[in-house]
């Protein structure tokens, strides 16, 4: 691991212990209350999701027309996070909405696009699981319809009708609302690149094995 | 030409005959004329926010150390086999 790591690690974890506290000062939304906190996590998470999918789909692009497989290694631990995150936003928009909306779930634009991409990354890594031989190429392929959908997700919410805040909120935000929402991203982006190292060490050490064993075949 | 319309005529006010009766049974809308506690209302229409917000937050937590354990879990089987195949290669000389 690099030199980074072990430092970015301790303030990742202290930056988590000091967020709720800054979440828990945050005022209560007027029409929303208690439940609008769950926009600290529920956003940042969201971002994350969308992030990974454009880092999916960069490293994707780089790995069909560069062919190296460090490009490979990048857009698979990237699609991982994107299942990750994915699955965060789908759990808690639907329980934020529950209280704010009074439905779970609208199949309006924008909560479907999302569930589209997260099936997408699901479907990247399924691929690369059960595919076999040439499954590298099929998925980066997949991981472009990923990365394609990220800037219609987030200005879907501008464009169609739907019950989903559009994205004049965050740029108007208060201070009282803003900090903990910053300070809640920015802890989610340190903790998103912490697990992007981590995921692709896992990959190199596996590359690392798969040739320690074709160079024992060779030798017997 | 007359069949048809007459048809047509039919076959229209066949769902508007059915609708009538239920129409009638439904009462009419009531104006409201107070205002009740959220407190007052059926344990079934009060919607705690608390419980949603502890679901979501607990959610993010599970998540998240599920897959810092997953990843570490996979990092430390992968370093064990590595080490054993290297340490392997030393015995057998073939480093």
């Amino acid at each position: 691991m690099p030199k980074w790591f072990t430092p970015a690690v301790v303030i990742c974890g202290l930056m988590f212990a000091v967020a709720p506290i800054l979440i828990a000062e945050a005022p209560y939304e007027s029409t929303m209350g208690l439940v609008q906190k769950i926009f600290y996590v529920h956003l940042p998470s969201a971002w994350m999701f969308l992030l990974a999918a454009i880092t999916c789909g960069v490293a994707s692009v780089r790995y069909l027309f560069g062919g190296n497989p460090r490009h490979d290694r990048i857009a698979w631990s990237a699609a991982e996070l994107a299942v990750l995150f994915g699955a965060i936003t789908l759990v808690t928009g639907p329980l934020w909405a529950r209280k704010a909306w009074g439905t779970w779930w609208q199949w309006d634009v924008r909560l479907t696009s999302s569930l589209m991409g997260w099936m997408v990354a699901v479907a990247y890594l399924l691929l690369r699981k059960y595919g076999g031989p040439g499954s590298d190429k099929l998925a980066a392929g997949l991981a472009l319809f990923g990365m394609a959908n990220v800037p219609f997700v987030y200005i879907s919410v501008n464009y169609w009708r739907t019950i989903h805040p559009t994205t004049n909120v965050v740029p108007t935000l208060p201070t009282s609302f803003g900090v903990p929402l910053w300070f809640s991203a920015v802890t989610f982006l340190l903790l998103f690149v912490l697990l992007l190292r981590m995921r692709i060490r896992l990959e190199e050490q596996r590359t690392r094995l798969d040739a320690l064993y074709l160079a024992m075949d060779e030798h017997r | 030409m007359t069949f048809l319309r007459t048809f047509l005529v039919v076959l229209l006010l066949i769902p508007a005959a059915f609708d009538l009766p239920a129409r009638a049974q439904q009462p009419p809308p009531q104006q409201q004329d107070e205002f009740i506690p959220i407190e007052k209302l059926p344990p079934q229409d009060q919607l705690p926010a608390a419980p949603l917000l502890v679901a979501a937050y607990s959610f993010v937590a599970l998540a998240l150390f599920a897959y810092v354990v997953s990843v570490a879990r996979r990092l430390g089987s992968v370093q064990q086999e590595l080490n054993r195949l290297e340490s392997e290669l030393k015995r057998s000389g073939r480093t």
